[in-house]
This record gives C-alpha cells, sequence and structure tokens, in this order.
C-alpha cells in the first residue's frame, strides 16, 4: 500500500504545475463553500442571538404583521385592550408605545422622523438591559419636552451633530435632548434613527392617546403562543374585527427567521457549488490528461503484469491525493476567507459579522473534496485500467 | 511450455480486413531457444504478441504451460504475463518516471512482494545484467544498452520460465546487440525458454 503512494507521488510530483493549478481549483472551490457558509451561519446567530433573549416577548400590533412581507396598521389600541391584555394570566408586564412619522426641526434644518412615545419604565419590558445610552441619561417618568434620540439622529440627520442639552423642535414645541443611545445595528436598528418622548408628551405632539403597539412579557415561554392566541381574540373582540390584531412571539419570529436563513444558506451554498463543479471538470480534465499521456506508460504495466485494478487504484489515489490536499488547504483558505469577510462586512458597515466556522463544516468541505476528487478520476481511471496492453504500448 | 493452434489474426482498419496471421500451429518445448525469423510485416511481432499473452487471437488457440488462455479473463492473463513470461520490448519500454531499481521491482510490485525483498532482488538482477553502478539513473540518464539490460532485468524479476523478445537487439548497436544476445542465451542456459 506505501508503495503505491509513492507511485502516485511521483506522478504527481513530475506533473508540478497543473497538478499545483487542479488542486488549486478544489481548494477555491471548498474554500467558498466554507466562507459563505461560515459567514452566513454567523449573520444568522447575530441575529437570532439577539432575538433569543427576547424570547418571552409577545410583539402585538393592530394590523397584519409577518416577517418579509410589508406591515399594514389597521389602527390603534386603547386603554381597555391594554387592561385586557394585564388581566391575561401569564403575562408578566407590559409596555405601550405611540409612534408617527413627524417633522423635526435643528437649528433651521428640517426632516421628518420616526417619533416614539413610551412610558419610561417600559424600555426594560422591551429591550432588557441591551441598550445602553452614549451619552446623557434615559427618559423619567416626570421629564417633560424631553427627548432620547438614538445615534444616527445625534450623528447624521443633520448638517451639525447633537449634544445633549441641545434642543430640537418636534411637531411645532421645542424638546430638550437629554440622552442619546449607543449605536445599535442589527435587528435593533431602528432604535438609531428614532426620537423617543414620553407618552405624555407623544399625546400633545400626535393629538391623540392611540397605542401603536404593545410589547407584552410572558411570565413562561412555554405558554408564549398560547397567550398570544388569546391576545389576538380579546382585542379582535374589543374592536369587533377579525384578523385586526397581530400577536407575534419572538419564538415564531426567530423560528421564521431560521427559515429564511436557511433558504440563503442553500442559496449561498448552490452558488458556492458551481466552482466545486468547475474544480471538479478540472480534475477530470487532469486526470484525462494525465491518462492519455500516460498510455504508453499503462500498456507497459499491464504488459508486465499489472491488473486492471493496480492501474485503477494507482490512477484514483493521485486524484484522491489531490483531492485531499486540496480541501485541506480548501478549509485553511475558507476559515481565512470567512474571517476577511467578516472583517471587510465589519469595515464597510461599522458593524461586524462573526464568522462561525463550525467543525462539521470544515470535516464536510473535506469529504466532499474526496468525493468529488474519487468520482471525478473515477472515468479517466476506469478508461486508463481498460486499455488493450497492445495498443497502449505501441502508443507513442 | 507454449502451444499454439490454428492461430488466426486479423485487423480490423475501418472497412478493411488485414491478415496478420494465418493458421499457426506451433510448439516451442521447455529449454528451447528460438529464433523467428521473417522479413518486415510478416506478423513476427503479432505471434509473439499472442504467444505473451498480450493480444487476443481472432481464432485459435494458446497453450501455455498447459492453460488454454483464450479461456481466461483479463486479470487472469495478467497474472501469467507476470508470473510465467517476461517479455523484453525492441523499445525496451522502461517507465520514465522511475529509476533502474523501480523499474525492475515494479512486476514484482504487482505481484504483492515485499518492498525489502523486490529492492534486494531487483539489485541482484541489475548486478547480473552488469549495471550495479548504474541503479539509481533514470532511463533518459541511460545508453540504449544499458536501458535494454534494465529491461532485461525486469523480464526476469518474477523468475518467468519464458522469456520472449520482439527484436531485443532492434534499437541497439551491434556490439550490444552481440552482448545482449549473451545475456539471453545465459539465460537459456539456466533452462529459461527464450525465444525472440
Amino acid at each position: 500500500m506505501k508503495d503505491i503512494f509513492l507511485l502516485a507521488y511521483r506522478d504527481i510530483k513530475e506533473r508540478k504545475a497543473r497538478t499545483g493549478l487542479t488542486l488549486l481549483g478544489i481548494a477555491v472551490g471548498i474554500a467558498a463553500v466554507i466562507a459563505l457558509m461560515s459567514v452566513g451561519y454567523g449573520f444568522q446567530q447575530s441575529v437570532t442571538g439577539e432575538l433569543v433573549e427576547m424570547a418571552d416577548l409577545i410583539m402585538v400590533l393592530p394590523g397584519k404583521a409577518s416577517l418579509g412581507s410589508e406591515y399594514v396598521e389597521l389602527g390603534s389600541f386603547n386603554e381597555r385592550d391594554l387592561k385586557d391584555i394585564e388581566r391575561i394570566d401569564g403575562v408578566k408586564e407590559t409596555a405601550t408605545g405611540a409612534s408617527s412619522m413627524e417633522e423635526v426641526e435643528y437649528r433651521g434644518e428640517k426632516t421628518v422622523v420616526s417619533i416614539v412615545g413610551i412610558e419610561p419604565r417600559d424600555v426594560g419590558v422591551v429591550f432588557g438591559d441591551m441598550v445602553k445610552t452614549e451619552e446623557g441619561r434615559f427618559l423619567r417618568d416626570n421629564d417633560h419636552k424631553a427627548c432620547l434620540i438614538g445615534h444616527s439622529i445625534a450623528k447624521d440627520y443633520f448638517d451639525e451633530e447633537i449634544g445633549v442639552n441641545d434642543r430640537l423642535k418636534i411637531g411645532g414645541s421645542k424638546f430638550r435632548v437629554v440622552g442619546i443611545l449607543e449605536k445599535q445595528g442589527g435587528f435593533k436598528s431602528e432604535l438609531d434613527s428614532e426620537i423617543r418622548v414620553t407618552r405624555r408628551d407623544a399625546k400633545s405632539i400626535l393629538g391623540n392617546d392611540g397605542i401603536s403597539w404593545i410589547f407584552v412579557r410572558v411570565r413562561n415561554i412555554g405558554e408564549a403562543e398560547e397567550i398570544a392566541d388569546e391576545i389576538e381574540e380579546r382585542i379582535d373582540e374589543n374592536h369587533k374585527l377579525d384578523d385586526f390584531t397581530s400577536a407575534m412571539t419572538m419564538g415564531s419570529v426567530i423560528d421564521q427567521l431560521k427559515t429564511i436563513f436557511t433558504l440563503l444558506q442553500a442559496v449561498l451554498i448552490a452558488i458556492a457549488s458551481i466552482s466545486l463543479i468547475v474544480a471538479s471538470i478540472g480534475i477530470m480534465n487532469t486526470m484525462l490528461m494525465s491518462v492519455m499521456e500516460r498510455t504508453h506508460e499503462v500498456g507497459i504495466m499491464k504488459a508486465i503484469g499489472a491488473k486492471n485494478r493496480n492501474v485503477l487504484s494507482l490512477f484514483l489515489l493521485e486524484s484522491g491525493i489531490v483531492s485531499v490536499v486540496g480541501g485541506v488547504l480548501g478549509c485553511v483558505l475558507g476559515v481565512l476567507g470567512a474571517n476577511v469577510i467578516s472583517i471587510g462586512i465589519g469595515a464597510a458597515f461599522g458593524e461586524g459579522i462573526p464568522a462561525i466556522v463550525r467543525p462539521e463544516v470544515l470535516l464536510g468541505g473535506i469529504v466532499v473534496a474526496v468525493l468529488v476528487g474519487v468520482l471525478s478520476g473515477l472515468y479517466p481511471a476506469r478508461k486508463a485500467s481498460r486499455m488493450s496492453p497492445v495498443e497502449a504500448v505501441r502508443y507513442e | 511450455m507454449i502451444r499454439s493452434e490454428h492461430l488466426n489474426k486479423v485487423y480490423r482498419m475501418g472497412k478493411i480486413e488485414v491478415p496478420a496471421l494465418r493458421d499457426v500451429s506451433l510448439e516451442i518445448e521447455e529449454g528451447e531457444f528460438l529464433a523467428i525469423v521473417g522479413s518486415s510485416g510478416s506478423g513476427k511481432s503479432t505471434l509473439l504478441n499472442m504467444l505473451g499473452c498480450l493480444d487476443k487471437p481472432t481464432s485459435g488457440a494458446v497453450f501455455i504451460d498447459g492453460v488454454n488462455t483464450a479461456s481466461l479473463n483479463e486479470n487472469e492473463l495478467a497474472e501469467i504475463r507476470r508470473e510465467k513470461i517476461g517479455f523484453i520490448f525492441q523499445q525496451f519500454n522502461l517507465i520514465h518516471s522511475l529509476n533502474a531499481l523501480e523499474n525492475v521491482s515494479l512486476p514484482m510490485f504487482f505481484a504483492g512482494v515485499s518492498s525489502e525483498e523486490r529492492m534486494k532482488r531487483a539489485a541482484e538482477l541489475l548486478a547480473k545484467v552488469g549495471l550495479r553502478e548504474r541503479m539509481h539513473h533514470k532511463p533518459s540518464e541511460l545508453s540504449g544498452g544499458q536501458q535494454q539490460r534494465v529491461a532485461i532485468a525486469r523480464a526476469l524479476s518474477n523468475n518467468p520460465l519464458i522469456i520472449i523478445g520482439d527484436e531485443p537487439t532492434g534499437n541497439v548497436d551491434s556490439e550490444t546487440g552481440n552482448a545482449i544476445m549473451g545475456i539471453l542465451e545465459g539465460l537459456n542456459s539456466e533452462g529459461r525458454t527464450v525465444s525472440w
């Protein structure tokens, strides 16, 4: 066995450049698959990871809402709806908010921004401890005409940056900036471009006390789906409308996201697989050329007593060696590539996606490489092994 | 040792049939030293290819050591070539990427002989044909006569009973040719059947 390895190795060494290029072909194919899978998985983790922390949350919206389709607001909730929700068994706490797009003026410059009215104590219900201020503080219950602004509002929306204690004109009345949130990005990126005021101030800006959304935290995550169904039923009843309310548990959102990511991964792998197919054609081509070139040699081997099996295993071993080495090299390149993409995305969008390289992906990469190598080596190897010795020897 | 019965070989070139052998029956005894003579294109090589189990006849049969080769499959024929026949070609037919020692040991490799034993026997055989000093040279670094001697050593590696040479001196000068004939005669005197 050792000797046939040696023989195969000798043949490979004779054709360094060509073998090297074939090997590179496989390596690039495998690397592409591994890099894309790792980045895709990292992306999935960075999005669903945040959501998992909010798994006990139910988002209640007055309208048709589902992931991937546009949200259509059908109206607003009222205090009775909120009371009804709070009475449901298993509901731990609730938070309400009202939001609308309003004109905001800063130092003579005007733009339209999403204004969110929220009870200051409710911030924790929605986001837990995940959101922090970069400067200043959160809103307090007794704040009047005060606002907490997102990172992008402060830095990008106006020509001049907004600082704590600066004044904005929202819907005609002046507000003092008490805090600026840290940059969020990812799933919470909408926080970056919102201005938060107290519910009381929101009422005066919006001119009504309708509720745009209710967040519900449940005691037991296992009951979340049931509670969500009950919420939809009760509020629909209050408003005498079918399908008025959408109560989405974060669990269902995570499931929907996972489906989307699985699809995304499949598309990425399909694209990367093209390079693998090209690589396997490359191996087959190299091996076919090698077989043609060595027809004479195969003839000699058969003439001096090599069985078909001997010739077959020699050629298969050659393509096997090339593909294993290519696969390992591909794994290394893939891990490097994944990190480069991850850093590149971080540099381009200011927000990093971790490259998560799973060991089973690496193992899979090597297995695929070997499979590709052996399968594409099989046809040339069989062709070599079935040559007639007398014709092959005569071939020059 | 070798017997052929009514051997016929027809080459097909497109639609034209070219008969190369017509009804050849012969018998070669053990220990015989036999020369096959004929003009160019008379079918000497074709006949030797049949007798050496490199090619199959269109009709008729070849018996090697009493076994009808027509009844054997490809692998069994490979085994006969490996164990019973040493074939020496006019073109030497050494493998260029392997050195003399490795070329000689190759048939033993296919026979499953251990690496150590292979190397030992290959070295002995090369010494026997006078190439003790050239064992690690590749064919391209050897003269025609030396290459043919490597080929003879290779033909002997599995200790065959029959040596078949297809114009083994055809590609070397007359002096080297005489030396090669000397080696073949020596092999014959050891009891091997030699035809060429």
